[in-house]
């Protein structure tokens, strides 16, 4: 799971793109999912996501994050295909009841799509935008104050890292006799409980440790002005916008 | 009678990164034995792989001919002390005491005989049970996890670097100790270290580890003057044995301090 934020490298068209761009035009794309009811629609546009993250070199990462998005929507795939009850029914029990019926799938497949289609741009965006390019531009272009860009970053940048020590320390108990390794889950999640100390003293520790380093090297002297890289909007920023914007007209006309 | 623990031509990979590709050696009970090699040789992993922490993606880890496939990392850790290269992982209480004690109380120990264990513990290593652990300093905090580790009594003791951070007193005590184990309660023991010093003075024997390949494997006494091996794995060899080896025949039995002026005073007759 803590991956699901990470940079996947590379030099496509989306990569090149102006941060700040790319964060807009996720927007505009979940608007996009927003703005729209019908099927085929959210159908075309999850289409489109892909092909796009076919072409930007992200493809496998895109196919991952869907299926993670998938894994969350499958309560809600259950709930809607159990209230959702009119239209044809199939699946029909002994009694003559329907297992589901034909609005239950669509309703499903609506929602699921709906929810996935807002939320796989954003997943996106981060697979193609550094961390540091991301808060770069932000306080280069929009004036955001560096400290709560850092802030953010910051904390991006801890969920990884936390996971890996909270493995850590488990290994360190399993090897020391506690049953982390066993089957029954409430027995386990109990077991936890102990090793939330040491997992809160490393991790007091390496904030408190992050924080003298940046001092120590000059955090606070830093200014807007800063960072060595440009962040220079170009020509293939504005078709993107362009485009998104097009497609919003269309959905709120035609959709 | 199965050996202590069992390297079947183990292959281990991080992910697509291959680290051991077949590693296969054997240690008795009984043993003492140091594991070398330069950093990142893949020293930690191998000891992950022996309680089960790692398993093998070929090839088999066994203890006392137990698979570590089949058994449980939990239930390995009856025999098998685990000392980390990060003592902060395993610290978990706010009493050196209750650290101490919590070990065996998951093992199932009678409250009286933790105690009275817990006791003798605290004295050999020179503890305080009210020492709050995360307060200490870090060669206090590699004592207390030490301490922690050897309170089981287990069979095979697994320490990887175990004296790093601790001074020269510190550092004897401990070894004397773990030897005094060996040596007593026939307590296998496998050893991480960069200090050839320490293995030099310790160990019966050295496995020298180098890009996740035995380069060597022997009595402490030969691996020590194998300058090749040594240096072929990137391990600064003991001062005394390279020393010795300048000066050829005459000085072929110096390892130690006493060896040399031994035969430094027989040369001058
Ligand atoms: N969790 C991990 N994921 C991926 N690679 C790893 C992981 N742990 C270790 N490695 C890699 O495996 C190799 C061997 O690591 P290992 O920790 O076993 O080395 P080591 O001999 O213990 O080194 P040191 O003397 O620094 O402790 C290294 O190249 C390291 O980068
Ligand atoms: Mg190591």
């Amino acid at each position: 799971m803590g991956n699901i934020l990470e940079f996947v490298p590379g030099d496509s068209f989306l990569h090149r793109l102006n941060p700040i761009t790319k964060i807009v035009l996720a927007f505009l794309f979940c608007i996009c999912s927003l703005l729209s009811n019908n099927l085929l629609i959210q159908v075309g546009l999850l289409a489109f996501l892909m092909i796009i993250a076919f072409a930007a070199g992200i493809g496998e990462k895109a196919m991952g994050l869907l299926r993670t998005l998938l894994f969350f929507c499958i309560l809600m795939i259950i709930l809607q295909l159990i209230f959702m009850r009119g239209g044809v029914g199939y699946l029909v029990l002994p009694g003559g009841f329907p297992l589901v019926t034909s609005d239950g799938l669509y309703y499903a497949a609506l929602f699921t799509l709906r929810i996935i289609n807002a939320t796989l741009p954003l997943l996106m965006m981060f697979a193609i935008t550094q961390m540091n390019d991301l808060t770069n531009a932000m306080v280069n272009r929009l004036h955001v104050p560096y400290r709560y860009m850092f802030i953010l970053t910051t904390a991006f940048r801890f969920i990884p890292i936390l996971a890996g020590e909270f493995h850590d320390i488990m290994d360190a108990q399993k090897a020391r006799g506690v049953e982390f390794d066993t089957r029954n889950i409430f027995k386990k999640i109990g077991l936890i409980v102990p090793l939330c100390v040491p997992l809160l003293v490393s991790s007091v520790k390496k904030v408190d440790s992050g924080a003298v380093s940046a001092q120590v090297r000059g955090f606070s002297l830093r200014t807007r002005g800063a960072g060595y890289k440009a962040y220079p909007f170009r020509l293939g920023d504005l078709l993107a916008l362009l485009l998104l914007a097009a497609m919003i007209v269309l959905l709120v006309f035609f959709g | 009678m199965a050996a202590m623990l069992e390297f079947d031509h183990v292959h281990f990979g991080y992910g697509r990164a291959v680290i051991l590709p077949d590693l296969s050696f054997t240690i008795e009970k009984g043993d003492m034995v140091a594991l070398i090699g330069a950093n990142g040789a893949g020293k930690s992993t191998v000891s992950r792989l022996c309680n089960g922490l790692l398993l093998p993606s070929k090839g088999h880890v066994r203890v006392t001919g137990m698979d570590t496939k089949k058994v449980r990392t939990s239930a390995l850790a009856r025999k098998i002390g685990f000392l980390f290269q990060n003592p902060d992982r395993q610290i978990c209480k706010n009493t050196v005491y209750d650290e101490l004690a919590f070990g065996l109380q998951v093992q199932g120990v009678s409250e009286a005989e933790q105690k009275e264990r817990v006791e003798k513990a605290l004295e050999t290593f020179h503890l305080d049970p009210k020492w709050e652990p995360f307060t200490r300093s870090r060669g206090e905090r590699q004592r207390i996890a030490l301490a922690s580790v050897l309170i089981h009594e287990p069979e095979l003791i697994i320490l990887d670097e175990p004296t790093t951070g601790l001074d020269y007193r510190e550092c004897t005590e401990i070894m004397e100790y773990v030897t005094a184990l060996n040596r007593e309660k026939q307590t296998t023991v496998l050893m991480v270290s960069h200090d050839m010093e320490l293995v030099q003075s310790y160990a019966k024997r050295v496995l020298v580890l180098s890009g996740g390949q035995l380069l060597g494997d022997g009595p402490v006494r030969q691996i020590m003057k194998d300058e090749q091996t040594l240096h072929a794995a990137k391990v600064m060899p003991a001062q005394i044995p390279a020393l010795a080896l300048r000066f050829g025949d005459t000085f072929s039995d110096v390892y130690t301090v006493a060896d040399m002026v031994a035969a430094l005073e027989k040369e001058r007759g």
